[in-house]
């Protein structure tokens, strides 16, 4: 019988914006060779909101309301650091009451979008139940929001000079009993993730990007911590009480997609040892400070944020307006090293490697 | 494999984890934020409220008259931030846990709350004033030998010279 050499042609194809496997609008432009990809062009910019200069048409008070809906998953780390930039300017110390619940709530909000992210890789390797699985354990935490803050993902805790709420024993029980039942699914998770040989084939050596590379792109978070390059905003420029936190700085060295999936769920656990340090040990205080005026200057604050370190800038001009506010996301930097993670990868697995960086397009583009 | 099959008997045996909504009621937490609701009464006009709000949902005009206000909040522009409650000095607006905000395409207009708050004449100069509301009086005139029933009356300049001359009264009284 003659069979026949299959040529490997090279064609180009179009992924996105709108696409199944995407959880947001980007377009890819995949060079491919048989079923390899050569090369992409990544173009963004299709939910621009020209929120930068709206922020500039606000005044102080509803800047932190429109940077909560900046992005969901992140939607407590941008007012946050904000709120940071602002009081760097103004000279506000923040009581360690209001840092401590300030830090509870990033905790609280970095476990659930933690657990978002494994979970949709679960579900982009076609494990539905596994993806089920990990987003009821995610309600968990859904329902602490819920009830601590009063919404899912927006929780309106920060206010420049302090926090909006407070925890009562009451909660603090909820908040405890809700960690244990978490504690107790990530555990499970963890192992499932670790061990399962239909993950493990899909996402082990896929999307590599070694650590020369990450320091070359300036990638941060959970990429940079997968590919084992030890920065986390919380370690290495602590704010807030971070420095007196006892936790782990969460690094894997498989450079992989199953490397930052590991370097996720581990750090939940962690954000999780945070939680029962904080709520077993509130100090007392106020939760505001009176708000002083705030002077014309500039500021900036950073921060650790769910996919990595988050940056603000705000300038003023004396009115209780920003002249100017501009953030720079972690997203930013890591979805530029996509072109090297795709390199010479399947076409199938490309979903998989876009949603390994936990892109967040909309705070990227705003 | 094997592991996660056991998880998948776990979470069968458990039965469903969605709630029956809506032929069953929904938990809906006390401290979640629904619908904006205002209580006149104790609104004082200040319009503290309208300027922290970042959807633009609250409108605070008084009518031509000068006799009172028009207050309105829009339930689909607010975002449902809490800023007006937690900055309301009187906490006259606040947050109901109603999230039932669905409706009718033909009543999106109606989706909104309407008061119109009179003014009262301050007892002292007859300038309209709202009255201050009597827990707020209570907590400002904690250490002040002031009528709470009357103060609550009066302008805030007025409030000003009835809070001075009751305090000369009682240093003419007692020199001590
Ligand atoms: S609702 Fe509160 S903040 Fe708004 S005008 Fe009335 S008293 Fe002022
Ligand atoms: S909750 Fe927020 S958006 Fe809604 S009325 Fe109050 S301040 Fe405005």
């Amino acid at each position: 019988m003659e069979t026949k050499q299959h040529e490997t042609k090279s064609f180009s194809l179009p992924l996105g914006p709108i696409h199944v496997a995407l959880e947001e609008p980007m377009y890819f432009k995949l060079e491919l060779e048989g079923e390899r990809v050569k090369h992409v062009d990544i173009t963004s910019g299709h939910v621009h909101r020209g929120m930068e200069l709206l922020a500039t048409k606000r005044n102080f008070f509803q800047n932190v309301v429109l940077t909560e809906r900046v992005c969901s998953l992140c939607s407590n780390s941008h007012p946050l650091t904000y709120c940071l930039a602002v009081e760097n300017l103004a000279g506000i110390q923040v009581s360690p009451k209001a840092q401590a619940l300030r830090v509870l709530a990033e905790e609280i909000k970095r476990t659930a979008s933690h657990l978002f992210n494994v979970a949709i890789l679960a579900h982009i390797i076609g494990y539905k139940s596994l993806f089920m699985h990990v987003m009821e354990v995610r309600e968990i935490m859904q329902d602490v929001k819920e009830t601590v803050y009063g919404n899912r993902m927006d929780l309106a805790a920060n206010c420049i000079g302090g926090v909006k709420y407070s925890v009562n024993l009451e909660l603090i029980e909820f908040i405890e009993k809700s960690l244990v039942r978490t504690e107790k699914h990530i555990k499970e998770i963890i192992d499932i993730y670790a061990t399962d040989k239909m993950i493990l084939r899909r996402t082990t050596n896929v999307g590599r990007i070694s650590a020369e590379d990450v320091i070359k792109y300036g990638l941060v978070g959970p990429v940079a911590r997968g590919s084992n390059v030890r920065i986390d905003t919380r370690k290495t420029a602590p704010y807030l009480i971070y420095d007196q936190l006892d936790f782990d700085m969460i690094t894997e060295t498989g450079c992989d997609v199953h490397s930052r999936a590991m370097v996720r769920l581990r750090e939940t656990l962690e954000s999780i040892k945070i939680i029962k340090q904080i709520i077993r040990n509130i100090p007392e205080g106020e939760l505001n400070t009176l708000l002083p005026h705030i002077p014309a200057g500039e500021a900036m604050a950073r921060s650790e944020a769910p996919r990595g370190e988050l940056f603000y800038y705000v300038r003023t001009d004396g009115t209780d307006m920003p002249l100017r506010l501009k953030w720079r996301v972690p997203s930013y930097m890591n979805w530029d090293a996509l072109e090297v993670m795709m390199k010479d990868c399947e076409v199938a697995d490309v979903s998989l490697i876009v949603n390994s960086i936990d892109p967040c397009v909309s705070c990227t583009e705003r | 494999m094997f592991k996660f099959l056991k998880v998948l008997v776990k979470n069968i045996l458990q039965g469903p984890a969605t709630e029956a909504f809506p032929l069953q009621p929904a938990k809906t937490p006390d401290r979640f934020r629904g619908r904006v609701t205002l209580n006149p009464d104790l609104c004082v006009g200040c319009g503290i409220c309208s300027h922290v709000c970042s959807g633009d949902a609250i409108r605070i005009i008084p009518n031509e008259e000068k006799t009172g206000y028009h207050y309105t909040v829009w339930y689909n522009s607010c975002c449902l931030c809490g800023s007006c409650t937690y900055y309301c000095p009187t906490k006259a607006i606040t947050m109901t846990n109603n999230w039932h905000n669905s409706h009718k395409q033909d009543d999106k207009f109606k989706m909104a709350e309407h008061h119109f708050i009179p003014y009262l004449k301050c007892d002292g100069c007859g300038a309209p004033i709202r009255l201050l509301p009597p827990h707020l009086a209570t907590r400002i005139y904690a250490h002040s030998p002031v009528d709470i029933e009357k103060i609550i009356r009066l302008c805030p300049s007025c409030r000003q010279i009835a809070t001075a001359e009751r305090q000369g009264e009682l240093n003419e009284s007692n020199p001590e």
